[in-house]
């Protein structure tokens, strides 16, 4: 019953410009009859310098309007990580290499097994060499090692993607949390690709899962400074180095989600490009609430009480993201909502705040929105929570499933990881607007919203889904026992 | 780490003699899957057959001198094993229990286990001490168990000498197949490297379904060629009461024609066949060496070729018969045991699928060394294992976790020996001396 006036309410609300000038068209053509009746009267108050004067500064402020516009950054392709099947680590020899590392520790073993049978990844996640020992004992050769093979791997498919030359490139921004040697990674990159000396190259760490959008945002003001410039964003976390090999149980949980993975990002702000590009990118909204003790400390990286190095995360995690999530959302909402549902949302917040009714918080409907959802993979738990806060159907949630199933938790990557499944699925059409969400240590929340260019279709082109892409998506039970 | 430190332990804690250092050092452990998803946590079924071998343990060791694995690195090796794997994913499977607490392989990937390791000394050092305890340094010495469901059936050391060359060292679970079916396994490894590969995965042959016969009365006692053990439950192991000592010897063609001549001599035909022969001539100096307190029965098992097909791991393959006499073996002449081997041998493999039936709760036994067991491997291929165009200088191969009265093993000579057997003997060892000095009399084998 309540369909009709939400859609008539919701037609009337969102063309609400449009229905606005149609109805001064329509008066102003009514009135004109009225002028007609002394038209040289109306040209006698106006001289010629008064004309130019309005022309000059209607010129001049259109000019100062395009001058100053910001310059869209486009996406012309990406590229991901296909791990070989070589490090490929069932779900067996994970739970049993976990079983014998932690055999003295029976409660760590039964919260490990929990943890698996619950993780949400599937058998072809991959872990790189050195971690497949028992027990493993890497060394920086082997994180060094990695980091060739992840980063190298994904910037020549997007070399061989994109045919760009790596002299062309005018900024590499690399972020890995976790790993950060001399020389930087990004001077890795510059030395491999034998760069241009002026190359203008960032390495950022330390900034947990959520950096790869931090990248993105640092991309987009450099292109803004730069003209004419293509810039290359590489999103990796390198775990070599970073197994932990102690049994605090609140430290457990990275061993059993993180995998390996990568991704690299060719964005420019070249117009000429804008027909061969993938995305436009819209929006870029970036939540710190670092300045909360309680999210500062939810996820640390600390030695346990045997002075292994690990990452421990709150029990609350989940209840933060929650937060850091309404944080960013009350600041996207507006620059993306369809004006109906801003409307709905500031009565009902004026409803609770200032009338004091018994409302429930109204949650915007993000569907109206976008058309696409990438959620940081973070976790079965992280996706569950936030399909349940947004509302959000299974169909709009499968890319980040699926890219957890497949690859794991690879960090800053995932979310690129969720942007290739959906292409590959052939989904992505033009005008599509897509929704980048990422969580990291801070607490941040960062989202970057992205719009489609031009239709893409799913053709097989070296990615990291072609051979496996036919078999998704899979359905998985709640529970897998081992 | 207990399980960890546990296998590192025991392999770096054995010594081959008190006074020296091991000489296998910087062991590392990990381990190789299936490539792709294979096994798709399919349940394979064991038949009888299986779960009577099951607490046997197969172990080689295949010797590849200098090109071989020259400039195969660690990961190219297991590049090679990752595809292989995807062909052959039973044994790189888990046990579970059926509710009937029946075992059954899991075909979860979980993998097989490879231990690297390294040696002080050159395989041509390494192979001229002939002292066969020394192969146990380069082959895992696991079993299944106490963690059932987490112990692989399948473990594989591979030692670089330093020389350059590499001995592979397989560990194969009896439950899975006998020594053909251990290798048509590492076979199919040999040829992944190369970049061949089978068109069906590696299978199991499927069990008859058993008609359960109702519990007799009377149950009628064990065959003989079995011997019943307490029930071991999760650790499939079992001890011996005195230790057994293992040593081989090298007999020509030439030697066996000449044993051939003695045992047959008045008949002037060749009616018993080597094997027979060599069966005969150990049974006979090993009751002399017990001093005539038997062995009266003995267990020949040999290959059945009718059931034996390409790309099937199974343990249907292999007949096993009992040979009993009444008679003093230590004064029998040495033609009657010949006929004896060769006509009066029961094949008692029914009889021990029915006694394992028959049970609800599945009774473990010991098939090798229940009794003085005898084991025909003359054709089992084992020099036929070509890593990169080159076939292994020699091959050890034993039986792990046998009963106290000792195996005989019938094997082929190395490519580079003169022709003829290489038997290997396995018993207590307080009848070595005597058995050795025994066949030196009576036979003149050294």
């Amino acid at each position: 019953m309540l369909k009709f006036p939400k859609q008539s309410y919701d037609h009337l609300i969102n063309h609400f410009y449009s229905i606005i000038l149609i109805l001064l068209i329509i008066i102003f053509g009514i009135s004109i009859p009225a002028f007609q009746r002394t038209p040289f009267h109306l040209f006698n108050h106006l001289s010629f310098i008064h004309g130019l004067a309005f022309y000059l500064l209607a010129i001049s402020i259109l000019m100062f309007y395009f001058l100053n516009k910001p310059r869209t950054v486009y996406l012309l392709d990406f590229a991901c990580f296909k791990p070989s099947p070589v490090l490929r680590v069932p779900f067996a020899t994970a739970a049993e290499h976990g079983r014998i590392i932690l055999a003295s520790q029976p409660k760590s073993i039964a919260f490990q097994v929990k943890i698996f049978e619950r993780s949400g990844l599937g058998e072809e996640t991959c872990l790189p060499h050195p971690l497949h020992y028992l027990p493993p004992n890497p060394n920086m050769m082997d994180a060094r090692d990695e980091s060739h093979l992840v980063i190298f791997s994904a910037m020549d498919s997007l070399f061989r993607q994109t045919g760009l030359d790596p002299k062309d490139i005018d900024i590499l921004i690399v972020n890995c949390s976790l790993f950060s040697p001399t020389p930087s990674i990004s001077a890795m990159v510059v030395n491999k690709y034998k760069m241009r000396s002026n190359v203008k190259s960032f390495n950022l760490s330390g900034m947990g899962c959520s950096a790869g959008l931090i990248s993105i945002d640092f991309a987009k003001n450099l292109l803004q400074v730069h003209p004419e410039a293509y810039a290359v964003v590489i999103s990796t976390e390198i775990i070599t180095p970073n197994s932990y090999m102690g049994k605090e149980r609140s430290m457990l949980l990275p061993n059993c989600l993180f995998r390996m993975g990568g991704a690299a990002i060719l964005l420019t702000n070249k117009r000429s490009q804008r027909k061969h590009a993938k995305y436009s990118l819209l929006h870029v909204i970036r939540t710190h609430k670092g300045s909360d003790e309680k999210s500062y400390r939810c996820v640390t990286q600390e030695e346990d009480k045997e002075g292994h190095v690990g990452i421990a995360l709150n029990l609350d995690l989940m209840v933060i993201a929650a937060n850091s999530l309404k944080a960013n959302i009350s600041t996207i909402g507006p620059l993306v909502l369809p004006l109906s549902e801003q409307l709905l949302f500031v009565f009902n917040l004026m409803g609770r705040k200032f009338l004091k009714l018994d409302l429930k918080p109204y949650i915007p409907d993000f569907k109206k929105a976008f058309d696409h959802f990438c959620i940081h993979a973070g976790g079965r738990a992280v996706i569950d929570e936030l399909q349940k806060n947004l509302r959000l159907s299974p169909e709009h949630v499968e890319a980040s499933r699926m890219a957890l199933h497949r690859f794991g938790n690879t960090s800053s990557s995932s979310l690129w990881y969720e942007l290739g499944y959906i292409e590959a699925k052939g989904r992505m059409k033009k005008g599509d607007r897509a929704w980048q969400i990422g969580f990291g240590s801070g607490f941040k929340c960062n989202s970057a919203v992205w719009k489609c260019n031009r239709d893409i279709e799913a053709t097989k082109n070296g990615g990291a889904w072609d051979d496996c892409i036919h078999r998704y998506p899979v359905y998985e039970p709640d529970v897998v026992k081992l | 780490m207990r399980h960890l430190s546990l296998q590192i332990s025991l392999l770096e804690g054995k010594m081959v003699s008190s006074d020296k250092p091991n000489p296998v050092y910087d062991i590392r452990i990990s381990t190789v899957a299936p490539g792709f998803i294979s096994g798709h946590d399919a349940a394979q079924e064991l038949s009888t057959m299986d779960l009577a071998m099951k607490l046997h343990y197969l172990r080689f060791v295949f010797y590849f001198p200098s090109p071989a694995f020259d400039g195969f690195t660690i990961l190219n090796i297991k590049e090679s094993m990752f595809n292989w794997l995807s062909h052959a994913y039973i044994p790189c499977g888990r046990f579970r229990r059926s509710d009937s607490g029946r075992p059954y392989i899991k075909c979860n990937d979980s993998g097989v286990r490879i231990i690297e390791a390294k040696c002080h000394l050159g395989l041509d050092e390494w192979l001229e001490s002939r002292d066969d305890s020394r192969n146990t340094l380069l082959v895992p010495n696991n079993v299944i168990g106490p963690d059932f469901t987490f112990s692989p059936l399948v473990m594989i050391q591979l030692t670089k000498f330093k020389c350059g060359g590499t001995s592979v060292g397989m560990s194969w679970s009896h439950v899975l197949g006998d020594a053909f079916s251990a290798m048509g396994f590492i076979k199919l490894w040999a040829q992944a490297i190369v970049g061949h590969y089978p068109a069906q995965p590696l299978t199991m042959a499927q069990p008859q379904v058993h008609a359960r016969n109702c519990q007799s009365l009377n149950p009628s006692p064990d065959p003989l060629s079995v011997k019943r053990v307490d029930p071991v439950g999760d650790l499939w192991s079992t001890s011996n009461t005195s230790k057994l000592e293992t040593f081989s010897l090298c007999i020509s063609t030439s030697e066996l024609i000449r044993l051939q001549a003695k045992i047959c001599r008045e008949k002037g035909e060749r009616k018993i066949s080597p094997f027979e022969c060599i069966c005969v001539v150990i049974w006979q100096c090993v009751a002399k060496a017990r001093q005539g307190l038997g062995p009266e029965a003995v267990t020949i098992c040999r290959s059945d070729m009718r059931n034996r097909a390409k790309g099937i791991i199974t343990n249907k393959s292999q007949t096993i018969s009992l040979v009993k006499t009444d008679l003093s073996v230590a004064k029998s002449d040495p033609m009657e045991l010949g006929l004896l081997i060769m006509n009066q041998a029961v094949d008692e493999r029914m009889k021990i699928e029915e006694t394992i039936e028959r049970d609800d709760e599945l009774p473990d036994f010991l098939i090798y060394g229940a009794n003085l067991t005898f084991v025909d491997l003359s054709d089992v291929p084992f020099y036929e294992m070509e890593v990169r165009g080159q076939k292994p200088a020699y091959v050890n191969y034993a039986i792990d976790n046998i009963g106290d009265e000792g195996v005989v093993l019938v094997l082929p000579t190395p490519k580079n020996c003169p022709d003829g057997k290489m038997v290997s003997v396995t018993l207590p060892e307080n009848q070595v001396v005597e058995l050795k000095s025994t066949l030196k009399e009576d036979w003149c084998i050294a």
